[in-house]
């Protein structure tokens, strides 16, 4: 008798056990991060570590090394499911991963960033700086086996203008025209000297057939022109790419893989383990803390070069206090940047006072006017501004965990100077809900897929831009920063943005925190692939060994 | 007059409260229940003054360290002292757990007892009323009311408060039918007596045994709901310390750091652990079907 009630305790256990795994395995269905709903420029790569769901491993086939098909082909494991493949409608940094392999854009970023040639080979620009003309490459193909022409060019651009999510890069474009088969004319309202990152630097411009919108197949079966065609997608495959025996750089014997397979590993350390077996050749990122170890392991590559993006948070100037530019500079004083960098990014980033990396050699400008945890400078600004007492309503999101990370440590760090910070961690589409009424004293997110300096600076801190959502109002910074959109003399056009970054800094409009690096991982036997500083992810000359 | 033989009729034997204990006593997965609860309740008063650091400590050099002498539970991400912050977030646990049950009782507990006792149409309203919260999955509903009202402990309460009410209710209008078709009910409205006296003075005290048992059982699902919520971020909101948030938290270095989220995990084990043990044995002690139930066992062996 005893034994039986025994028993039957047990199993009441077991079921609260299993209530309690319930519980937080239902929830996790409904958290995940929704990657649709992420605002057109500002997302960030989500980050491997952040991924929501348990253990939902991808089978990876265990007899890569054996069939002599197959053995040509690369395994690429991704953290997240792209939500879809049109490239003018997604800004899931999963779908590009794959679409990057795909589609090619009119130009593209070389890996030092510089706009190098694509589907256009050449082109010239008028005396006044309005008329940019294209010359396409000869005998350009489709994967449907229909030759590229200009008209194709003109059709995706006008597609991205009327519905896609990057139309607003065409902001100075007055018009695109094809004169004929191989030539793209774009007029402007104004010289536009980067025009070329506008319209070309990722393959959210990719060009695209008409037909596979016309037959709406474009969202679930790309047909692009790069080095990969699409084959299929399936929860158990994955994504299956094929090598384009027509690539336009075949004679380079490019692209030299037969195939991709990318496989989605949503659990950080089961992609990790994936990746240490060999079920898999490559993986989209390492969690921060795993880098150390992984990086002295035999048989693995770490690459790693610093990135574009870059973390900050920002105090919102339409509430008092923050208005007070000496409560923002105090703040700016008080946090210790390395500090939150080590303790976010287990020291794979480096901190920076201003936007542009380092690593962005042409529009990098060394500038830090703050301390490092400068207590005593930061009370004196509050003493000044006669502030006490201050407490911070600061809003992040579960969503990119680095950032409740990084507010919990600022949180420490200005209780130094008696600031009190309470974090509100919502979902990340609350959070762009929230950002975008001003329901926040500070909110903290990052920037990725910078270039160049328009897009670093103007639609953050223009007090027209889309994204000033803390009100950050001066009108110098304003016409330095449209006297940088027209300007077409390099060195001119660094000496100003050099002065609005100066200014935006001293008056912390935004608060920097540091550019992370770009991470990937790969097995030895991979060559020919490298990290690069805009994360693109390209396998057109990576092969197997 | 009739107030009087009214209090005769209605008065229990007093030994029941002690029978009560007595057989609770007898139950030593309920002692180790009771026991457990009294030490979680000191540490949840007690607990910033027990803890040997400050929860808020971030010491990035000693971060990820193991337990030890030093940190018993061993450092997280942020190099702060586990132990402490276990320790410090019982209290939230508990009172989230009280408050959010309490809630359900206080709410629940009336329309039970409106809807049994007066039947009709008022009856099927509010039964109808707390079938619609009833259908819904407890924590998809909280997440729901979570949702609209925004993350935040005090909204956790009254999610958790509201996903509970309906059981409740219906408890207590099951047994409130039950109670008042007894002679000494009938009696009492024979000689005159009131509905409100009736409900307070006759039915209230008869239905408790049912809500007693229901409320401990609660308190740990409540418990265990909380965690959830803030394992899903809609709870407590960092830097405080929750269960249900460390033990997210360590998900994500569960390789390098596992006692992140074993020790905060062990703490929710205990806790609803405790509350179910303390839930059966009341259930035992007071429920007399289940008492002839386990006497006649007894006998038998």
């Amino acid at each position: 008798m005893r034994k039986a009630r025994t028993r039957w305790r047990i199993a009441i256990l077991i079921l609260v056990l299993a209530l309690a795994a319930a519980a937080c395995s239902e929830g996790e269905s409904v958290d995940v991060g929704d990657e649709t709903t992420a605002a057109p420029a500002e997302t960030t790569e989500a980050p491997a570590e952040t991924t929501e769901a348990p253990a939902e491993t991808t089978e990876a086939p265990a007899e890569t090394t054996e069939a002599p098909a197959a053995a040509n082909i690369l395994i690429a494991a991704q953290g997240s499911e792209p939500d879809q493949l049109d490239p003018h409608m997604t800004s899931a940094y999963a779908s590009f991963q794959v679409l990057e392999n795909v589609y090619d854009t009119l130009v593209q970023p070389a890996a030092d960033l510089s706009m190098e040639p694509a589907l256009a080979e050449s082109w010239v620009i008028s005396d006044d700086n309005l008329t940019w003309t294209f010359t396409l490459r000869d005998g350009v193909k489709f994967h449907n086996g229909r030759d590229l022409v200009a008209d194709d060019v003109v059709y995706s651009f006008e597609r991205i203008i009327a519905e896609g999510l990057n139309g607003w890069r065409f902001g100075s474009v007055e018009s695109v025209t094809a004169p004929d088969d191989s030539t793209v004319v774009i007029t402007l309202t104004r010289p536009s000297p980067n025009l070329l990152v506008s319209i070309a630097g990722f393959k959210g411009m990719a060009i695209i057939p008409k037909e596979i919108v016309d037959d709406g197949s474009i969202g679930t079966s790309p047909v692009g022109t790069g080095p990969f065609r699409f084959v299929s997608q399936s929860p158990d495959e994955g994504i299956v790419l094929e090598k384009n025996p027509d690539y336009w750089r075949a004679s380079e014997g490019l692209p030299k893989l037969d195939g991709i397979r990318f496989v989605q590993i949503p659990d950080a350390g089961t992609k990790l383990t994936a990746l240490r077996t060999g079920e898999v050749h490559w993986i989209d990122a390492v969690p921060p803390q795993d880098i150390e170890s992984l990086s002295g392991e035999a048989g693995v590559t770490v690459g790693r070069v610093p990135g574009g993006d870059y973390h900050y948070f920002a105090l919102n100037q339409n509430r008092t206090p923050f208005d007070d530019v000496r409560v923002r500079q105090a703040i700016a004083h008080a946090i210790n940047r390395e500090e939150i960098t080590e303790a976010a990014q287990f020291g794979a980033a480096t901190a920076n006072q201003t936007a542009i990396p380092a690593s962005n050699a042409a529009w990098y400008y060394s500038y830090a006017p703050f301390g490092s945890g400068d207590t005593a400078t930061a009370q004196g600004l509050l003493d000044d501004a006669g502030v006490s007492g201050l407490t911070i309503d600061f809003l992040v999101t579960s969503d990119f965990p680095e950032t409740v990370t990084q507010a919990q440590v600022i949180a420490a760090e200005l209780a130094a100077v008696g600031v009190t910070v309470e974090i509100t961690d919502v979902d990340f589409s609350t959070w762009l809900d929230m950002e975008a009424n001003g329901e926040f004293d500070a909110f903290m997110l990052s920037w990725i897929g910078n270039i160049d300096p328009d897009d670093f600076y103007y639609a953050q801190h223009h007090s027209e831009g889309g994204f000033n959502f803390q009100g950050y109002s001066n009108s110098e910074v304003d016409s330095l920063l449209d006297a940088g959109r027209v300007e077409t003399d390099q060195a001119a056009r660094k000496a100003l943005y050099d002065q609005a970054a100066q200014i935006i800094v001293d008056e912390a409009s935004y608060i920097y925190l540091y550019n992370p690096d770009n991470i990937n991982a790969w097995r030895d036997e991979v060559g020919g692939y490298m990290t690069r500083g805009d994360n693109a992810i390209r396998f057109e000359e990576t092969f197997l060994q | 007059m009739s107030d009087h033989l009214d209090d005769r009729l209605a008065a229990k034997p007093v030994s029941r409260t002690r029978e009560t204990l007595q057989t609770l006593m007898a139950n030593k997965l309920a002692v180790a229940g009771l026991i457990a609860l009294t030490i979680l309740v000191f540490v949840g008063i007690f607990g910033e003054t027990i803890a040997p650091y400050g929860i808020n400590e971030i010491d990035i050099p000693n971060r990820l360290t193991g337990p030890s002498g030093t940190h018993w539970f061993g450092t997280d991400d942020l190099g702060r002292d586990v132990f402490s912050r276990v320790i410090v977030a019982a209290r939230v646990s508990l009172q989230v757990g009280f408050i959010a049950v309490g809630f359900a009782l206080v709410v629940g507990v009336p329309i039970g007892l409106v809807a049994g006792y007066y039947r009709g149409g008022i009856d099927s309203f509010l039964m109808r009323m707390m079938d619609v919260l009833f259908s819904f999955p407890a924590i998809l509903l909280a997440i729901a009311i979570l949702a609209v009202l925004g993350p935040g402990v005090g909204n956790a309460m009254i999610a958790i408060g509201l996903v509970y009410t309906p059981i409740f209710a219906r408890i207590t209008r099951g047994s409130v039918l039950v109670v008042s078709e007894e002679v000494y009910v009938r009696a009492a409205r024979s000689i005159g007596a009131g509905n409100r006296r009736i409900i307070a003075r006759h039915i209230l005290p008869n239905v408790m045994a049912p809500i007693i048992v229901q409320t401990t059982l609660s308190l740990a699902f409540a418990i265990l709901s909380e965690a959830a919520l803030s394992f899903l971020g809609l709870g407590v909101q960092p830097p405080n310390p929750a269960w249900g948030r460390m033990l997210a938290e360590g998900r994500n270095f569960f390789q390098q750091a596992p006692w992140m989220g074993i020790f905060p995990g062990l703490a929710i084990l205990v806790t609803v652990m405790a509350f179910n043990f303390v839930g059966d044995g009341l259930r035992d002690a007071l429920d007399p079907k289940q008492k002839s139930v386990i006497e006649s066992r007894g006998q038998s062996v």
